[in-house]
């Protein structure tokens, strides 16, 4: 992987093919997760993926590097693709939970991950009762794990904007799964901020 | 005032998790604040647990790189094109005007030349 900062890969991108490969390199895990946690399956997460890097390159020529990082503008392509898909299908997205938890408890005892695999699929059954805002950002900085600062240029809002919508999906997370626990319906929130 | 805390806190904790914070998380709590914020941090830290990065698969990575340095290539080699065809197409244009200018130039002299009255004979 090369060493080289983004401002300098982009720059070179402009005349480089390879340096444009670069960036993909760098970036391609962490936007493949962020999709793929949006739409719940491989096959439309690969799809998406691809579309995303297209258009990032297809719009490259104009991309201007303002000291934003490179990885906010494929955020901002990835986030539009997830949220045309969602409109095309006009349904909730549907998350293999099985396929999901398998690949980070498969090592542990068939009895501890049948515990654990309970508990996780009412979490992120809770995570996908959320608005889409917060699934999103629960996503950034759980799965890509990216600062608050990162979020907030992707998200396009204040780093306290960030901070103060964290605190309140937790809060209706807890509150989500304390319903899940007490046999209710949980909660429908309001659909984005 | 209490509210800005308690979204300072929480983030604090939650970057601390991935190693985004600097110091350890060292933050003193009252009574009151641990009742309220430890069942959150819990929550955090199991988020942090369920929601593990996933890969993408290789061949998929792999074959889509390729296409996408392709597609590079040719969309550098397009544009280099379109740069050198825009240069080409000034400079003719700039020549034609040039070429122009002198047969314009030239028309006009012979014009004025042909209009101007014979020279009397004394």
């Amino acid at each position: 992987m090369s060493e080289e900062s983004d401002s300098v890969l982009i720059a070179r991108a402009k005349d480089d093919p390879e340096a444009f490969s670069l960036l993909y390199e760098r970036y391609v895990k962490n936007i493949y997760s962020y999709i793929y946690y949006r739409t719940g399956n491989h096959h439309d997460a690969e799809d998406l993926v691809s579309r995303t890097f297209y258009r990032a390159l297809k719009h490259f020529a104009r991309y201007e590097d303002r000291g934003a990082p490179f990885s906010a503008y494929l955020y901002r392509i990835a986030h539009n693709m997830v949220a045309n898909w969602h409109r095309d299908r006009s349904r909730r997205q549907v998350v293999p939970l099985d396929e999901m938890m398998l690949s980070s408890v498969k090592r542990e005892q068939p009895s501890a991950v049948a515990e654990e695999k309970g508990e996780q699929e009412v979490l992120l059954g809770a995570v996908h009762h959320l608005p889409p805002d917060r699934q999103e950002l629960l996503i950034l900085k759980f799965v890509d794990q990216l600062s608050n600062a990162e979020i907030a240029k992707i998200m396009g809002r204040t780093e306290g904007a960030i901070k103060s919508l964290y605190h309140r999906t937790l809060l209706a997370l807890r509150q989500d799964l304390v319903e899940e626990t007490n046999g209710q319906a949980p909660n429908q929130e309001v659909k984005g901020e | 005032m209490k509210d800005r805390r308690t979204d300072e806190i929480l983030s604090a904790h939650t970057e601390a998790l991935f190693g985004h914070s600097e110091e350890l998380w060292q933050v003193d709590l009252t009574d009151e604040e641990q009742d309220e914020l430890g069942p959150l941090f819990t929550l955090a830290e199991r988020l942090q647990h369920s929601l593990p990065p996933v890969q993408p698969p290789a061949a998929f990575a792999h074959s889509l790189g390729k296409e996408l340095a392709g597609s590079a290539r040719h969309q550098i080699a397009a544009a280099r094109r379109l740069r050198r065809g825009v240069l080409i197409g000034a400079a003719t244009v700039g020549s034609l005007v040039s070429i122009a200018s002198v047969i314009g130039a030239i028309v006009y002299i012979i014009s004025r030349l042909r209009a101007r009255p014979p020279a009397q004979a004394n």
